[in-house]
């Protein structure tokens, strides 16, 4: 007995050793790269092409304070923040309607359905701009009014890819959640929405809060569509990106601290976000 | 559940929204309030043709020139005239797809867009643009006693038709040069050293094989150093390669207009010149120097080229204009500043600059850009009243210093461009007394499509993957097929 | 299960999504086939549209640049999901027990997904760059080694792999660690008390119930990687030469580069339908092993 005790605590200590190297390894790994971006955001451009240095020694505070100073740049991560969170949650919500559906019932062709409907998602985009400009600035026009550069356009236009992303990641999670649920509500005269906000939506919730991050980040990161189906009105952040490229030079510095603003509401949503799969785990846990 | 869920994601999603719009709230907008210019005149012009209070809508690159005109140009028309300007500054390949877009399905999205100088031509060619010209001669009250079309360079010819009609305002206009480092040339040392093996001054080269020896004799010299040779764009995936190619290096050895015949024939055997033994060998030439150039010149378009200058990595190279202003004298981005001088490039065929005097050839590339006006556009007249804004012989000084352009003789004799010219080492002089012996990119309507189908085998090239020699057989080869395909 | 009198219910929470999905998405799909059986070059003297069929077809079929890209593509995607997918699970596996700072690796970890493609591109290159990058610069100051994207293709491709297992594998763990908390507890404990073992346990319980959520994951992660243009290409611009040049970026040259829209719309199609006869091959094999199981 003491010598299984003690051989598995020595084990144990060998697991947990290698685990907290493994994460390690993966932290600096994960980092290096973001760290980078940052410390290229603190040097001027001449400093950006010596030779490279690991620590930073100087801040160059000019990269963020241009970038903080230029108003259009605020207008452009509000248009981001509103066009991601809104369209986030619109594709949360109806792919949650959706896949309760589609795990629930028996529709007919459904199956087909399921197949077609990420078929949107798998071409490249390149070809597809023409069309949607076209839809955007002559299709739905009424008067002056255009779908072109306006959020509302871009908030659908993204619907296109993140729906059946969403669907198919919940419809996944959905099926894994057994249908005697359902039956045991019913059964105790439950309505079917009750079953889906009471029950199925607690037993989701980590996979929702993922569908959630996953949509918006995909929708705040979207580059093709937003640059190419927005002018100044409904440009978002993204685009911004690309617009250092140029042919005076790609200015890093301030490319890299645009892309660090950028993804800062991310990484707040981010760590919030976290939170909820914890709880929801352990209303998943409970079961039965 | 799922509402508190929501609930306080929303919550946290108006933290930050609140917390930008503090910040913009807070902001300190610059009062740019350079408004030199005949603003009065504008000012009752915009009443009379009832441009007060319309938007106008515009893009561009987000370049320093473009830059100037958002910071500097707008705010000033827009105080003088109660309109408003709207410029969308876009990354390089987005700003074509959308200004054609815009014109060729005709939304008339954009009042006025850029257009770089060699895709006038195809842009002419589907009449995509307003006659500016015409537009001014049928509406008295548009003309503006500021502007004048005569005070242009002759560069402002490139946007003209046949009649002569003008269809974009020039706004920025450079040279392609051969910049060296002033400080390693002038170095006693390196001269003697030089002098002893080669037999002859360190003086900028003037044909391709001084080029060469100059290019050895400073990557043998800088070899622990991080000093090379010569730059090289010799970027593989993207055009920039093959532009200094066909545009810089070509010409030198008497292949001009990228070999193709007026009548739109690539293969010396069909009549045209760019498997010529003239294109091969230049060819050969600009490849072979890729020994002496740093290792990033495979990844190096004419950004790099610019960086790689601007922290002393080559000793001489082709370096577009509008980076050398910041080369020589922006000490944030260069370690160079006011040690580089500027030159006539090395010559492979002395007879180029006989022709190139002549008009019959070119020895470099004149690069630059206008402003337009979408024939689609559904406010003409306000757009042109902008242009002629922007195009007024007041605003171009500190807009040359702004963005080290000038399209007009006149800007080379202001005081601003003078200091500046200096500091260069006189980059400007040299725009003004040589600048003819440049040319942009040649008149053909299919421009891009041609050099997307040669552009593959240069890449090869430059890998290794094929001799120079095959991979211009082969680009001739394809390039007519494309142009017998599109018609020509 | 409930009868077919309340298929409506169904139905009607299926519609919003339907809809948006059949109108939003069937109208450009169309269009495009059209543009796809026409020749259309804004640029070419016949400036219009001209309808050719299917030629444009029959001549991807023998284009060998077009061929190539996807060859490459093809090759390309087979590597990052596979690579992305065990590493995926491994970590996954990991992050279930719990262990002191779990939640903070687990937060940093997942950062590189909510980077912007443009960005994460920008950021590689400059790691990567001649001169002023840390990496070739670090490499060949410790071991010696020479490293240079712009001159090698291995070493391109493996800058370019790299770079997508950085930027998605967060995705797969996470999706794949929610499935695994979904799973109920009871069957594992049952199988536990009845003696299974680690390997029994995973082969015949854990990873079958897991199999719709591993389908969704590779499914995703294998239509992006076809699709994937701005990372690849802000790293090495599709080179040395094209030997990084993938489907999407060859399609969006053809059709802003070269204006050729129908020839570009025709090439898109046909990457779809691959792309579809993948993921289908793909669904069959997978549903089809777990209906054999059971």
């Amino acid at each position: 007995m003491i010598t299984n005790s003690t051989h598995s605590k020595s084990r144990s200590f060998f697991t947990s050793l290698g685990r907290y190297f493994l994460w390690t390894i993966l932290t600096i790994f994960t980092l290096g790269p973001i760290y980078w971006m940052f410390v290229v955001s603190s040097r001027s451009p001449v400093q950006v092409y010596d030779k490279p240095n690991l620590v930073i020694t100087s801040f160059y505070a000019e990269n963020y304070t241009k970038v903080f100073e230029d108003r259009v740049v605020r207008t452009y991560m509000v248009n981001s923040l509103i066009v991601a969170t809104t369209n986030a949650a619109l594709v949360t919500t109806l792919a949650l309607f959706a896949t309760y559906a589609l795990t629930r019932w028996k529709l007919k062709g459904s199956d087909s359905i399921f197949f077609w409907t990420i078929t949107n998602r798998m071409a490249p985009p390149a070809a597809f701009i023409l069309p949607n400009f076209l839809i955007f600035t002559q299709v739905v026009k009424f008067g002056d009014f255009m779908l072109f550069d306006t959020k509302i356009g871009l908030i659908l236009v993204y619907c296109l890819f993140n729906l059946p992303f969403a669907i198919w990641l919940l419809k996944g999670m959905l099926e894994g959640i057994p249908l005697e649920l359902d039956e045991a509500a019913l059964v105790d005269r439950a309505s079917r929405i009750q079953v889906l906000f009471k029950i199925i939506v607690p037993l989701a919730a980590p996979g929702l809060a993922i569908t959630f991050i996953l949509t918006w980040v995909f929708a705040w990161n979207e580059y093709i569509l937003a640059a190419s189906l927005s002018s100044s009105s409904a440009r978002t952040i993204t685009t911004r990106l690309a617009e250092y490229v140029t042919t005076t030079g790609t200015n890093y510095g301030e490319l890299a601290a645009v892309a660090i603003i950028a993804t800062l509401p991310a990484i707040i949503f981010l760590t919030f976000i976290q939170k909820y799969i914890v709880t929801g785990l352990t209303f998943g846990a409970v079961k039965e | 559940m799922l509402n508190t869920r929501k609930r306080r994601s929303l919550a946290l999603a108006s933290v930050i929204s609140s917390l930008a719009l503090v910040l913009s709230g807070c902001s300190s907008s610059s009062d740019s309030g350079s408004a030199s210019g005949d603003d009065a005149w504008f000012a009752s012009a915009a009443e009379k043709l009832e441009c007060k209070g319309k938007t106008i809508k515009g893009v561009t690159e987000n370049t320093p020139p473009g830059q100037y005109v958002k910071s500097d140009i707008i705010p000033a028309f827009e105080k003088a005239t109660g309109m408003k300007v709207d410029l969308e500054t876009t990354s390089w390949d987005e700003m074509y797809s959308k200004a054609i877009n815009d014109m060729e399905a005709k939304t008339g999205i954009y009042d006025f867009v850029y257009i770089e100088q060699d895709i006038i031509y195809q842009y002419l060619k589907n009449d995509y643009l307003a006659n500016i010209s015409k537009e001014i001669a049928n509406n008295p009250d548009l003309k503006a006693p500021s502007f004048d079309f005569a005070k242009f360079t002759s560069f402002i010819n490139d946007f003209k038709n046949a009649d002569g009609d003008v269809f974009g305002i020039p706004m920025e206009a450079f040279v392609k040069v051969y910049l060296y480092r002033t400080d390693l040339f002038n170095d006693p040392a390196n001269k003697e050293a030089f002098k002893a093996k080669y037999k002859r001054d360190l003086v900028p080269a003037t044909n391709y094989k001084e080029y060469q020896d100059i290019a050895d004799f400073f990557t043998a010299y800088g070899k622990d150093k991080e000093l090379w040779g010569t730059t090289v764009q010799a970027v593989t995936g993207h055009p920039a390669s093959f532009y200094e190619l066909f545009e810089s290096i070509l010409p030198t050895n008497g292949v001009y207009n990228w070999g193709i015949s007026k009548n739109f024939k690539a293969s010396a055997a069909a009549g045209g010149s760019m498997n010529s033994k003239a294109a091969k060998d230049a060819f050969a030439f600009w490849v072979g120097l890729l020994k002496d150039a740093p290792p990033e010149s495979k990844q190096s378009t004419w950004t790099e080229v610019g960086t790689t200058f601007a922290a002393g990595r080559a000793a001489q190279g082709w370096v577009y204009g509008e980076n050398v202003a910041w080369i020589a004298t922006d000490a944030a981005k260069s370690k160079v500043v006011g040690k580089v001088g500027v030159a006539l490039p090395p010559l492979g065929n002395p007879q180029v600059l006989a022709d190139s005097k002549s008009g019959a050839g070119y020895l470099g590339y004149y690069d630059g850009g206008a402003f337009g006006v979408p024939a689609s556009s559904k406010n003409i007249t306000c757009s042109v009243l902008f242009q002629q804004y922007q195009g007024q012989e007041s605003v171009q000084a500190k807009w040359a210093a702004a963005g080290s352009r000038i399209v007009m003789d006149s800007t080379y004799n202001d005081p601003i461009v003078q200091a500046q010219d200096e500091k260069t080492n006189g980059y400007y002089t040299f725009m003004k007394d040589q600048g003819s012996l440049f040319r942009g990119a040649p008149a053909f309507p299919f421009h891009t499509s041609v050099r997307e189908v040669v552009a593959p085998f240069i890449y090869d090239a430059i890998a290794g993957k094929i001799s120079t020699s095959d991979a211009l057989d082969k680009a001739a080869k394809a390039a007519d097929a494309e142009m017998k395909k599109l018609g020509y | 299960m409930k009868k077919s009198n309340t298929n409506r219910l169904g139905w009607i929470l299926l519609s919003p999504s339907l809809f948006i999905l059949g109108v939003a998405g069937l109208a450009p799909f169309f269009y495009v086939i059209y543009v796809g059986t026409h020749s259309w070059n804004i640029f070419s003297k016949e400036r219009g549209k001209v309808f050719v069929g299917v030629q444009n077809y029959r001549d991807l079929v023998f284009d060998s640049a077009f061929l190539g890209t996807l060859s490459r593509t093809l090759f390309f995607s087979f590597l990052v999901v596979s690579i992305e997918l065990i590493l995926g699970f491994m970590l996954a596996l990991s992050l279930m027990k719990d262990f002191r700072g779990k939640t903070f690796f687990r937060t940093v970890y997942v950062l590189p997904v909510v980077v912007a493609p443009i960005a994460v591109g920008a950021t590689w290159r400059l790691m990567m760059a001649q001169g002023h990058g840390p990496v070739p610069f670090f490499l060949n100051k410790f071991f010696g080694w020479e490293f240079n994207t712009g001159a090698s293709t291995t070493q391109a491709w493996i800058a370019i792999v790299l770079m997508d297992v950085w930027h998605w594998t967060p995705f797969v763990t996470l999706t794949l660690l929610a499935g695994l908390l979904a799973i109920p507890r009871e069957p594992i404990e049952a199988a536990s008390v009845d003696g299974a073992n680690t390997f029994q346990m995973y082969r015949f319980l854990i990873i079958p119930m897991l199999l719709p959520v591993i389908l969704i994951t590779v499914f995703i992660r294998v239509m992006d990687s076809l699709r994937s243009m701005e990372d690849v290409y802000m790293l090495t611009n599709g080179g040395p030469g094209s030997s990084t040049t993938f489907v999407g970026l060859h399609i969006f040259r053809t059709v802003f580069a070269k204006q050729e829209y129908g020839y570009g719309s025709s090439m898109s199609l046909l990457v779809l339908y691959f792309t579809i006869v993948i993921c289908w091959l793909l669904f069959n094999a997978l549903t089809g092993k777990e209906s054999k199981k059971k």
